[in-house]
């Protein structure tokens, strides 16, 4: 709500911000990306949703109101300029172990050891870029620096990433500063983690696992990539728990997910990579934010239609307040990952089923009561205000109709908007009939592909690279 | 890799893409100002907005209030849509403060 306040001062109107209490820290740190370290905020003291109607009128009318009067009728001090490194001045000279003291006592490192980023360390990975170091994808917020293709090799190298990796740190770099994916929302309290799927041939050639045990680490292009995900996050995005990053809870950050292309290959679907309009073969990175997930085991059947009522009901028990990212928060903007091992896509494709053929199935079939829905949205919380029903988004324009073919409570609906909505990925241990489902975090972090851009010479650099 | 091996190490982060920018003016008192709800939908501000507004115009008779209704939410799929023309709504409908709503 700062970003709203922030856009407010600059075109030249006074703001007050409302911030509940526990969030007066996030505000602070905040308001110093967006430029305006004095920015004012009025606290609500507690949170809001544990409070009587009487203790919220008291709150606001004691402890609220005189601070945006204030707010708006006293002019804060002005904010005192911060000096700051150059993007490649040396900062320290010092052993391994000093160099990751300092990183951690700065906030630049996640708490385990980092690579020392070196000036020759970062060259070598600068040897694998496609663009110059100086160029930006675009700002990050809500530290607002310039995510620059310097700055990606440098957390790169203290990831423990190989320098090879750099086409796909690059592609990971464009994504996150891409407008609909939502990098902003990055410190949410739900705490979501981003997971990166790999697609094409770069799978093999860079080593990522895309069989047995994929999302665990492990493998080093795996690992190493996931956690620059996070590291770029923290020292370039500028998303800190205690400061800027609100995760009630969090994740560590998932490692890179890659899906299997050669029995994509064989039975002829696309991979996750294509819906985002980059055909089989694309070298493509996938980012979406997830909640959290949940393995399906042993899936039974020889037809895709013995398979279908476990993965739907699967799907289903996954989603549950992210619901309101298919009606409410943000219409149509869930879309939850269903992972099969090669052996399920290949039984469901040798009855002749398309990707998108299961993805309809999947559509009809993962379907809860409207009453449970609405629960979820604004039933059991706050999150969609006024206990509005399907059928009264449905008339306010804001759910698709399918919301509201009936007013019977026990109608059966859809968890997303249309089929396209669940992705499919495929991947894991290639004889194992398990699948596995992730909720998706909607808007706040909303799937995102990109090419990966290999530079000139790329297969003579990584011989040499593997020498 | 020996103790006393030492590195010169760069700078993890990157430089900013604004300055500092300066706040607007406040004004003295509120009593004939415009102000402006603007709401994310999310954290009671439907009951929270009303008490405000009931105890502004308590305390400054002419002051005057245009609801969050008009800008919708700005924390939904119009999120983008809605911050862009904030500036252009601020001229256009004479506004003279903002307050904004729930960080919570």
């Amino acid at each position: 709500m700062l970003r709203v306040s922030a856009i407010a001062e600059q075109a030249g109107v006074p703001s007050s911000t409302l911030v509940c209490e526990g969030f007066a820290g996030q505000a602070a740190t905040t308001a110093v990306g967006l430029g305006m370290p004095n920015l004012p905020v009025a606290i609500v003291p507690g949170h809001v949703d544990m409070q009587t109607d009487n203790e919220l009128r008291d709150n606001i009318v004691e402890v609220t109101l005189g601070q945006v009067i204030a707010n708006l009728t006293e002019q804060p001090g002005d904010a005192a300029p911060v000096v700051e490194p150059g993007p490649n001045e040396i900062v320290f000279d010092g052993t391994f172990e000093e160099v990751n003291r300092l990183y951690y006592e700065n906030g630049w490192s996640d708490g385990l050891p980092i690579v020392p980023p070196t000036r020759e360390k970062v060259e070598a990975f600068l040897e694998f870029a496609s663009l110059p170091p100086d160029h930006v994808f675009g700002k990050l917020p809500p530290d607002n620096r310039a995510a620059s293709v310097w700055s990606v090799a440098v957390n790169g190298v203290m990831a423990g990433c190989r320098p090879e990796y750099m086409p796909v740190l690059l592609a990971l770099a464009e994504a996150m500063c891409d407008p609909d994916y939502g990098v902003e929302h990055s410190g949410n309290t739900p705490g979501a983690e981003t997971l990166i799927t790999l697609n094409g041939p770069i799978v093999k050639e860079l080593g990522f696992n895309y069989e047995q045990g994929a999302l665990r680490d492990g493998f080093i292009a795996n690992t190493s990539v996931g956690r620059f995900w996070r590291l770029y996050l923290r020292n370039v995005a500028g998303f800190l728990l205690h400061q800027t990053d609100k995760g009630t809870y969090g994740n560590t950050w998932r490692v890179v997910l890659a899906e299997n292309e050669d029995v994509l290959e064989r039975i002829g679907w696309e991979p996750i990579a294509a819906d985002f309009g980059f055909a089989r073969g694309t070298n493509a990175v996938t980012i979406s934010r997830y909640t959290g997930g949940d393995v399906v085991a042993s899936v039974f059947g020889q037809k895709p239609e013995q398979m279908l009522p476990y993965l739907a009901d699967a799907l289903v028990k996954q989603s549950g307040w992210e619901l309101a990212f298919t009606v409410g928060i943000a219409q149509g903007t869930y879309r939850p990952l269903l992972l099969l091992t090669p052996i399920l896509a290949e039984t469901i494709a040798k009855a002749g089923w398309s990707r998108d053929d299961l993805k309809d199935a999947l559509f009809e079939q993962a379907r809860l009561p409207a009453w449970k829905f609405e629960q979820y949205i604004g039933g059991y919380n706050n999150l969609v205000p006024g206990r509005r029903t399907l059928l009264d988004m449905v008339n306010l324009g804001k759910a698709p109709r399918i919301f509201a073919e009936s007013s019977d409570p026990e109608r059966l609906v859809p968890i997303v908007a249309e089929p396209d909505d669940i992705l499919i990925a495929v991947t894991g241990d290639p004889m194992r009939t398990n699948a596995y489902v992730f909720s998706h975090n909607g808007m706040l972090g909303y799937p995102v592909g990109k090419e990966i851009r290999l530079p000139e010479g790329w297969h003579e650099k990584l011989r040499r690279a593997r020498r | 890799m020996a103790a006393d091996t030492t590195y010169e190490v760069v700078w993890p982060r990157s430089p900013k893409t604004s300055e500092l920018a300066p706040l607007a003016s406040r004004h003295g008192d509120l009593e004939g100002k415009k102000i402006a709800f603007l709401w994310d939908y999310l954290f009671r501000g439907d009951e929270i907005f009303p008490i405000l507004e009931a105890e502004l115009k308590g305390r400054y008779p002419g002051i005057e209030f245009v609801g969050y209704e008009t800008f919708g939410s700005t924390h939904g799929d119009q999120e983008h849509e809605i911050l862009a023309n904030l500036p252009e709504n601020i001229r256009k409908l004479g506004i003279d403060a903002v307050v904004s709503g729930m960080g919570c």
